[in-house]
């Protein structure tokens, strides 16, 4: 009778149809965790390492990376490289679930706020993995490497420190009537530059802050806050002290350059603009070098202009650190392993010059003759790092609430640099919100 | 008679440059792919590359795992329509073809959630995915999708119009109702089936919020991910951003190129009532 | 009970359980339990404490939460003209000669943005609207126009948006409508012609009316998914400039998944869900007898 065959055609086939599906789910349940620990097995270690950077960098870590697989045998790292603004909210959400990678990035400036996150490395499970892993403090520059410490305990190893930059192009100075050979120092200097590129060339004399994003003009006003010697925060970090004579000459300065000046119009790109050969000047990080190479610019790098008292850029530094783990996943082996990782990778961060633009915090790699004989090096990093020996350098706030006080400020200040709201209203309103994150 | 006919003409011409002004956004993304740095930024600006240039898209294909975006999509979309079909069958039949108390106010139940989207649930989900340990994985991505009930909806709406004796007929043969769902119900609901199939398919393709909080690695990431990572990563360089937008437009390309009067008239039928 | 109900009872709940099962875990539970997450403060790496309903007070002081639902609100009542409205004139264009090969080109043309993710759409609107070199812009000026910077200006930037969307969204409606215009019947059609009425007539005195329902169960589904739009916004300006296209799917992400609010996070999908939930139900009522849901 056909009916009862196909039927029981249809029960066979149904039957191979969800065996299917029940070893495709249980293929798909497994994590990339559980598929390191079945490789760890087989007695090659293999550790996460998970960044927070992109373009540029991104490509520079992945050389380095590879040349670690390459070099190592028993040991491999697994590289993930992230988005920027969620890093540091994955890792937390990470570690809370108890699969974090063994090695991440930290910001400097956040230590304060992603510690918890974060394996002591003097007192780790695993003994003391600074010896273990060979990190001595006099091998690296001096200030990036007591900014890795909070409460009394270490938690990060310096990998790099990056900061803003002045980038100009040389073809538009000589269009201009200035001396492309030299770069404006002092704020007179500079004033007259840009209002010479607006005069007598079509370009953009000047781009403050290099995009649109909030969190970039919010730097290009701290740089002329700093400037005056200000902070942001009273000093027991409790309540804004930005809203005065200090701050809103540092936003009416930002604000004029748009509105008054006519230097540049609000919501532009400034990465875009000089690498089309469209902007003066430019505010902008050290990873911006392999882009301007690659746009065929003729562009020179100079120090930061001193804008008000004293020369001030913005800054950070990248440091490398062990996450959290779980003890029942992640051996002491595996610290070990992961600690002699972040040793190799500083040994080798002359690459992470040359090709991310950044200046190697580990000291041996600084004066790698690699580095040094780099374009990267001779253009821009040789005056990038003299920024850093002659204290130009200052980090964003170190604060736990540090991103809510920074979303807390991004939008008026971009409202008054966009021109909607006068800087005396923004600069109120960014300290009420300010005051209410701080007071929560 | 003529007046009518060049009428007719002058719609159609004007019709078929409205689709073409209205597909220039595609067309000026493919262009920019190929552009070099320099005529992508040029003004005034260059309509077509004078230099066109395959180096966005290999610098696309060689840094990021972009074939295994478009596996995991495939995987993904490909699983949650079939699961989506497979358990839609018979709770529909169940609730079209079958009487017993209180279905009708079940199926108020389920349909009041039809409009609800993913993304209110996500911070829940996201909880919930990390205690079952499925963060990062496709199930994470497909097992919500698959309770949605749009399927149940749109075959009970068409189960609902095929006539009942045949049902009927079939039960006076000694047929239960898994046999009349197998020989009866399915042969005749072709259309509907491709209709959702079209549906779970192009909808699990697109989206957005849901797999981009859950799937956290670069190899896990679908298409849609995977180019938002690819924008996070290179805001600067709209060369490459386009040649990757581009990248990811070819599946649905293809697919419409080959299949687009099914998929048309697919959709077409979940409007018909 | 009997055994013979029994052996039906059991029938009915295996075929509606695999769909039950995942529309219970996945889909209703969750709902609860993000109910249950919004009355705490969460700690990834600590305790979570119970505050009870301060979520929701600390929201409804939040200046930034009614930005984001203003936001919202506004992004959705605007994306339904131009979706409906576009949709419609799309499927009278392709449906008053759609015998013709080139109308069934036209169509497909004007669909085919539909079936692109959300990323590219947002991506290619982007570079259209940049300020320095996107087209549109250029195109703009050359006309002698003095255009706003469409994605940098508060004004703007939501319609801009939503222009976006409707691009990306109009040509799924056109299908739709087209669809419902072919099953009004013919008869109707040509007793109108013969009655002496010209197109334009035809149009609003028996399209229109006849496409009621599914224009209003268009305009249900529009609203809703309005509410809950990111991806555009998040590719297209990241919620600027400023907070002025922060809308509250945004809000909810930064909260949750930047500041780790996760709590608070929750507390906001709790009050989409109950938004949408309203608008559904109410629109169920509404339309119940038109659309014969």
């Amino acid at each position: 009778m056909e009916w009862w065959e196909s039927l029981k055609e249809a029960r066979v086939k149904r039957r191979q149809v969800l065996q299917a599906a029940a070893g495709a789910a249980a293929l798909a349940a497994l994590s990339p965790v559980r598929v390191a620990s079945v490789l760890a097995q087989a007695r090659v270690l293999t550790l996460d390492y998970f960044t927070l950077f992109h373009s540029g960098d991104a490509a520079a870590m992945d050389r380095i990376v590879r040349a670690f697989n390459e070099a190592n045998t028993t040991v491999k790292l697994n590289l993930l490289q992230g988005q920027w603004a969620e890093y540091y909210a994955q890792l937390f959400a990470a570690v809370g679930a108890g699969n974090a990678p063994q090695i991440g990035i930290c910001h400097s400036s956040r230590v304060m706020d992603v510690y918890r996150a974060l394996t002591p490395l003097e007192e780790s499970r695993a003994g003391n993995l600074l010896e273990s892993g060979g990190i001595r403090p006099a091998e690296y520059a001096r200030s990036v490497w007591t900014s890795g410490v909070y409460q009394g305990k270490r938690y990060l190893v310096p990998l790099d420190s990056h900061m803003w930059g002045f980038w100009y192009n040389k073809d538009l100075f000589r269009r201009a009537g200035l001396d492309p050979e030299k770069p404006p120092e002092t704020r007179e200097e500079f004033e007259r530059a840009a209002d010479a590129i607006k005069s007598r060339t079509n370009a953009f004399a000047f781009h403050p802050a290099e995009d649109a994003l909030g969190r970039k003009i919010r730097r290009a006003w701290e740089i002329f806050f700093w400037g005056q010697g200000a902070e942001l925060l009273t000093p027991d970090g409790r309540r804004a002290a930005f809203n005065n004579e200090r701050g809103l000459a540092a936003l009416d300065y930002l604000v004029g350059m748009i509105h008054r000046k006519g230097w540049n119009q609000p919501g532009t790109d400034g990465f875009k603009q000089f690498a089309a050969g469209q902007l003066g000047m430019l505010l902008a990080g050290n990873w911006y070098f392999p882009t301007a190479k690659a746009s065929g610019v003729n562009f020179g790098f100079h120090y930061v202009p001193k804008f008000f008292e004293r020369p001030t850029t913005w800054g950070d530094s990248h440091n490398l650190m062990i996450p959290r783990q779980r003890p029942d996943r992640v051996t002491d082996e595996m610290l070990v392993a992961s600690i002699k990782a972040i040793k190799w990778i500083n040994q080798h961060s002359d690459l992470w010059g040359i090709y991310g633009g950044h200046i190697p915090a580990y000291l041996p790699a600084l004066q790698s003759p690699a580095l040094r004989a780099s374009d990267t090096w001779k253009i821009a990093l040789t005056k990038f790092a003299d920024m850093a020996n002659r204290g130009y350098v200052h980090y964003p706030l170190v604060h736990p609430l540090a991103p809510q006080v920074h979303a807390a400020i991004e939008p008026h200040i971009q409202e008054a640099y966009n021109g909607r709201v006068p800087p005396k209203d923004a600069l109120a309103r960014a300290e009420a919100e300010v005051n209410r994150v701080l007071s929560t | 008679m003529r007046l009518r006919h060049r009428g007719v003409i002058g719609v159609l011409a004007a019709a078929v440059a409205l689709a073409l002004l209205w597909l220039v956004p595609v067309l000026w993304m493919a262009l920019t792919g190929v552009k070099p740095a320099p005529e992508i930024f040029a003004l005034p600006p260059h309509w077509l590359p004078h230099a066109p240039t395959p180096a966005h898209v290999r610098t696309v294909l060689t840094t990021w795992p972009f074939p295994r975006w478009v596996v995991n999509s495939v995987i993904v979309a490909g699983v949650t329509t079939a699961l989506s079909v497979v358990v839609s069958i018979p709770a529909a039949f169940a609730f079209a073809r079958l009487r017993w108390r209180g279905r009708d106010a079940l199926f108020l139940v389920f349909l009041s959630s039809l409009l609800i989207p993913l993304e209110v649930n996500a911070i829940p989900l996201y909880f919930l995915m990390n205690r079952l340990h499925l963060l990062n994985t496709y199930a994470a991505v497909f097992l919500p999708m698959i309770g949605m009930p749009i399927g149940v909806f749109l075959l009970r709406q068409f189960y609902l119009n095929i006539p009942f004796e045949l049902d009927d007929a079939a039960r006076v043969d000694g047929c239960g109702n898994l046999r009349i769902i197998w020989h009866v119900i399915l042969p005749l609901s072709r259309p509907a089936l491709a209709a959702l199939v079209i549906y779970m398919f192009i909808f699990a393709w697109n989206e957005f919020f849901w797999s981009m909080i859950a799937l956290q690695s670069p190899r896990m990431f679908t298409l849609p991910i995977g180019l938002r990572a690819m924008q996070g990563a290179y805001d600067i360089e709209y060369g490459i951003m386009m040649a990757g937008a581009t990248l990811a437009s070819l599946p649905a390309l293809v697919v419409f190129l080959l299949l687009q009067r099914s998929i048309i008239r697919g959709i077409a039928m979940t409007a018909h009532r | 009970m009997t055994r013979r109900t029994f052996a039906r009872a059991a029938e009915i709940a295996a075929f509606l359980l695999p769909f039950a099962a995942f529309w219970v875990i996945f889909r209703a539970g969750p709902v609860l339990y993000g109910i249950f997450i919004s009355l705490y403060r969460w700690d990834p790496l600590g305790e979570n404490t119970f505050i009870a309903l301060r979520n929701y007070l600390d929201l409804a002081r939040d200046a930034r939460f009614w930005n984001a639902l203003v936001n919202t609100l506004e992004f959705a009542v605007l994306t339904v003209p131009l979706i409906l409205g576009l949709g419609l004139a799309f499927a009278a264009l392709v449906f008053s000669h759609r015998h013709r090969r080139a109308m069934r080109w036209v169509e497909a043309g004007l669909f085919f943005p539909y079936l692109l993710t959300v990323s590219i759409v947002a991506l290619i609107w982007r570079w259209l609207l940049d300020p320095d070199f996107g087209i549109v812009l250029l195109l703009l000026r050359d006309a002698g126009l003095h255009p706003p910077v469409f994605l940098n200006e508060p004004r703007w930037v939501i319609p801009a948006i939503a222009f976006a969307t409707a691009w990306w969204l109009a040509g799924y409606r056109m299908v739709l409508f087209r669809a419902a215009m072919e099953d009004i019947p013919d008869e109707l059609y040509e007793a109108a012609r013969l009655d002496g009425a010209g197109a334009w007539r035809i149009y609003f005195a028996i399209t229109l009316p006849l496409l009621r329902p599914a224009i209003l169960f268009a305009l249900v589904l529009t609203t809703i998914s309005g509410f809950i739009v990111f991806g555009q916004v998040l590719i297209m300006t990241g919620g600027g400039p400023g907070r002025a296209s922060e809308v509250l799917a945004l809000y909810m992400y930064r909260y949750g998944f930047e500041f780790l609010e996760m709590g608070r996070a929750a507390a906001v999908g709790v009050i989409l869900f109950v938004i949408i939930l309203g608008l559904t139900l109410v629109s169920f009522r509404w339309l119940g007898s038109e659309a014969e849901l």
